[in-house]
């Protein structure tokens, strides 16, 4: 072997050199390095100035109508006050309007359904969106299916009405409504409640969680400041102690579920005094609650009831409020029926069942005359998932495959059908979606009252003249349709009427206890319960796309990446689980893994109170892939009057 | 300020008109609380360690900088300010706690001083994708990576208002009245803002009203006035006794209990 002289060291070296140094610069790496040190030094965004005013507006999100103010610098929106009561409705509003990911432009599946990212997706002009959904919708109608069109709403309002109004005149009865205080009372009541809490002076809440984001939480906010002065009491059932259990004069700790049974209590107490509602049949039934029954199965005292009873009867305007929940709301048309009964012995004026008009029938073509003989009207939307059938489908800002229990069936489905998503985000839904249709934030819809504060963000457009254009370019359905644009719509709308009296279905009752009762035996396979907790701004997952809101989520709740469930200490203790302990949680429905453990005596004993809202497989990169979901496996059992499913209390077992 | 604590229901209101109002840096997951860039954080606290099921109770308690005097309300020194090695936190005229963020260095002596946590680092630098760049604030510059920020009552607003009313002809600063953010966002007025010196103030009176029901975060200290006031005397002037001038009005012992400095 050669030697290595002194001049052969030193070209290797020198070689070694420059080959290093060579490889360095062409790697690019002092140039990130500069670009760090830029960063580093002095790189500092300066939000652009101009001119600074203040549009006065009316916040149209819920009957409220707040007024609002909003800051503009130039032709930017920084800022939103609200000159009454704010609401995380409008606090988000200037997100969501500026959110990254919002949508821009009509867009087209290209890719694989399913998918999330946006290349699976490509912008197309409105014209050809619409051309290319009436083209599918008018085959169906032509070939005399169009029963097989379908809606789904998420708000009761004139938008969702005019959904309806084009499914039926495409022949289909099916139009539904995601499960919502409205239209869970609508559909076991035949009317939304409308209360008047201000002037009532006992209000008894069954697990309405009424400050926690419920109903309309401006009213609500409102309302609490009005019973603070007027010394309202508060009397809230519940299993957890939650802010309002908190905020409450007094607190039922109940069992898990069991808010039907202390209101047939409470009735059969009323009952005693000579109170009566919903014919002889439900008072039979009333009849069989009577006080150590219902104590022993909600675990509260008899005195514990017979107070309540007492107060509530005696007060002057009491009120007895039914829809478990802040924003998710879930409760059994058994309990819708026996709260209004209550409300009704009680003889309260703080409730009362209203109706909303929006737009009537509209003119059936012979096609859709045809078809709507042959579809189905199923009672609800759980129950279309599980047995309804569809080949196009148009979601109105909804979200069921996140929402519903039976959103995994949903999505099968979806997968199968041509879907329309309309959307300001893309939602887990609008991941099946075929074309999406970006709507506006009531910052930039106009109403009745004038014209919107603030331009349509690039290419999108309120829901309602999505809807009014597609409905144009539908076979046979224009006659229906006779409006210019929404706000043409608006000018002609009709109020709120009173409903008429209620159907007091007794076997839908006598059916539902046997049901709590069921579950209410202790079960070695699944020995616990489960039941959602909500944070207000988080709700049912609608709040968990805004970064903001990401801000205020407390860490017992959701910590760096991990959701936490709350667990009573005492059953933690029995079922060998520890504070941050990771477990899997399983129903006869199905299993969830990876949640932490968080151990409080907040929750009842046996019970687990787990965070809605968490777990989305899209809506945007703030909320995607955190936590875990639960609607998959809560309680599957669809109401028969409401259809859709009780999910509020579910047997689980932990491991 | 005063924060009624009975009439807070914990919507968090008043952490997003503050994070809106304040250009608070957007992270896609903002979860680990000590490296969360927040100036009001809504924090869950519970009595279940000393209580349990059914006795329990929850209660919200909204936290940002308290915007404390120090032991010398002629010179206040407050715990964060007399450790900046730049002065970029400082007590200004109005009485509140200043800080600048392009003059901070980053050395977190002041978020180590500060006795409540108040303080946040922008462990990275603050992003505002696409078009959340047009909601920021003009008033409030965007902290660059490395340096502390922290409430300053929405100051900015004060000097708003107080130009706006100089430019209409009014001469006395002190009749400048103005709303933080997060008050003016409260629905349900648990917040009160206002002039602690001035005694006609809606703050001051509520303050004399209610003081049963109130109590500062450092209330061992203020119970020692009725127990021994030579020792309260002592106590007041220790070095980094904090003084804040954020009051909490409860008609709950355990909250006050459980807040207590110990």
């Amino acid at each position: 072997m050669k030697k290595i002289d002194r001049k052969d060291f030193l070209k290797i070296g020198g070689g070694a050199i420059v080959g290093g140094l060579s490889g360095y610069v062409f790697s690019g790496a002092p140039f990130l390095g500069m670009q760090w040190l830029i960063e580093w030094t002095q790189d500092q965004y300066v939000p652009a100035g101009g001119k600074e005013e203040y549009l006065k507006t009316i916040c149209e999100a819920c009957r409220e109508k707040c007024e609002m103010s909003i800051r503009m610098i130039g032709d930017r929106a920084v800022k939103i006050e609200t000159s009454n009561s704010g609401c995380p409705f409008s606090q988000n509003a200037l997100q969501l309007l500026y959110h990254p990911e919002r949508i821009d432009a009509p867009l087209k599946r290209v890719g694989r359904k399913g998918t999330v990212k946006f290349s699976a997706f490509e912008k197309v002009s409105w014209d050809e969106a619409l051309g290319a959904v009436s083209k599918n919708m008018n085959k169906l109608i032509g070939e005399k299916r169009g029963h097989l069109i379908a809606g789904i709403s998420k708000h009761d309002n004139l938008a969702s009405a005019l959904l309806d109004r084009l499914v039926k005149a495409c022949g289909s009865t099916a139009a539904y409504y995601e499960p919502s205080l409205n239209s869970l009372s609508q559909a076991a009541l035949g009317g939304s409640v409308e209360y008047d809490f201000n002037n009532a002076d006992c209000i008894l809440s069954f697990g309405a969680r009424l400050l926690e984001g419920w109903g309309v939480p401006c009213s609500m906010n409102k309302a609490f400041i009005e019973w603070k002065k007027k010394g309202t009491r508060l009397i809230q059932a519940d299993a957890v102690r939650t802010r309002t259990a908190s905020l409450a004069d007094q607190w039922l700790p109940i069992k898990p579920g069991t808010e039907l049974i202390l209101a047939m209590g409470i009735a059969n107490r009323l009952s005693k005094r000579g109170r009566a509602a919903g014919g002889a049949e439900w008072m039979a039934v009333v009849e069989k609650y009577a006080p150590d029954k219902v104590a022993a199965l909600t675990g509260l005292s008899v005195k514990q009831i017979e107070e309540v009873a007492e107060t509530f009867s005696r007060a002057r305007n009491p009120v007895a409020v039914a829809g478990r929940g802040g924003k998710g709301v879930s409760s059994s048309s058994a309990e819708f029926l026996a709260v209004h009964a209550l409300n009704t012995m009680a003889g309260s004026q703080a409730a009362v069942l209203k109706k909303g008009q929006w737009l009537g029938e509209p003119v059936l073509s012979a096609n859709a005359a045809a078809s709507i003989k042959e579809s189905k009207k199923l009672a609800g939307l759980d129950d279309f998932i599980k047995n309804g059938n569809f080949e196009i489908i148009i979601i109105n800002e909804a979200d069921p495959v996140y929402k519903s229990a039976y959103g995994a069936e949903l999505a099968e489905k979806m997968d199968r059908a041509f879907v329309v998503s309309i959307t300001p985000l893309l939602n887990d839904t609008a991941m099946y979606a075929d074309y999406m249709f970006p709507s506006l934030t009531f910052l930039e819809n106009d109403t009745s009252a004038g014209r919107a504060p603030l331009k349509p963000y690039l290419k999108s457009a309120h829901a309602g003249d999505c809807l009014i254009s597609l409905a144009q370019k539908v076979d046979g359905v224009k006659a229906s349709f006779p409006w210019a644009s929404y706000v043409d719509l608006i000018k002609t709308s009709g109020a709120s009427v009173g409903a008429g009296g209620v159907n007091y279905n007794a076997r839908v009752l006598i059916d539902q206890l046997a049901l709590i009762e069921k579950n209410l035996k202790p079960s070695d396979e699944f020995p616990l319960s489960m039941i959602p907790v909500e944070l207000t701004f988080v709700g049912d997952g609608d709040g968990m796309a805004f970064p903001y809101a990401l801000k205020t989520i407390d860490q017992k709740t959701f910590s760096q990446g991990k959701l936490c469930v709350e667990i009573n200490r005492k059953t933690a203790g029995q079922h060998g689980v520890s504070e941050g302990e990771r477990i899997d949680i399983a129903s006869s429905w199905g299993e969830i893994g990876s949640v932490r453990t968080h151990l409080t005596d907040t929750v009842a004993p046996d019970t687990i109170a787990i965070p809605l809202g968490f777990g989305h497989m899209a809506y945007t990169k703030y909320a995607k892939n955190k936590g875990v979901n639960p609607k998959g496996i809560m309680a599957h059992d669809i109401d028969p009057l409401t259809g859709t499913a009780n999910w509020w209390h579910t047997r689980v077992k932990i491991s | 300020m005063a924060i009624d604590l009975d009439l807070c229901t914990g919507c968090g209101d008043c952490a997003l008109a503050c994070a809106q109002e304040n250009n608070m840096p957007v992270f896609e997951d903002d979860s680990d609380l000590p490296k969360r860039v927040q100036f009001l954080d809504l924090m869950k606290v519970s009595n279940d360690r000393d209580a349990a099921y059914p006795d329990v109770e929850v209660c919200y308690i909204p936290k940002m900088c308290q915007q404390c005097e120090g032991n010398d309300p002629k010179n206040p020194k407050p715990p964060c300010v007399s450790v900046c090695p730049v002065v970029a936190t400082d007590v200004g005229d109005d009485g509140i706690v200043s800080q600048i963020w392009s003059r901070c260095i980053g050395c977190r002596y002041c978020q180590a001083s500060c006795p409540y946590e108040a303080r946040a680092f922008n462990w990275w630098k603050p992003r505002y994708e696409g078009d959340f760049k047009k909601s920021l604030n003009p008033d409030v510059s965007v902290a660059s990576r490395g340096t502390v920020v922290k409430c300053q009552f929405c100051s900015h607003i004060w000097k708003r208002e107080r130009d706006r009313a100089v430019a209409g002809g009014e001469l006395d600063i002190n009749a400048v009245t103005y709303t933080p953010a997060c008050v003016a966002a409260c629905p349900t007025r648990a917040m009160v803002f206002g002039d602690l010196d001035d005694p006609g103030s809606e703050l001051s009176r509520l303050l004399s009203r209610e003081k049963k029901r109130t109590f500062r975060l450092i209330h061992t200290i203020d119970e020692m006035k009725e127990k021994d006031e030579k020792k309260w005397k002592a106590m007041m002037q220790a070095k980094n006794y904090p003084n804040p001038k954020v009051y909490y009005l409860t008609s709950k012992a355990w909250i006050k209990e459980m807040m207590k400095f110990k």
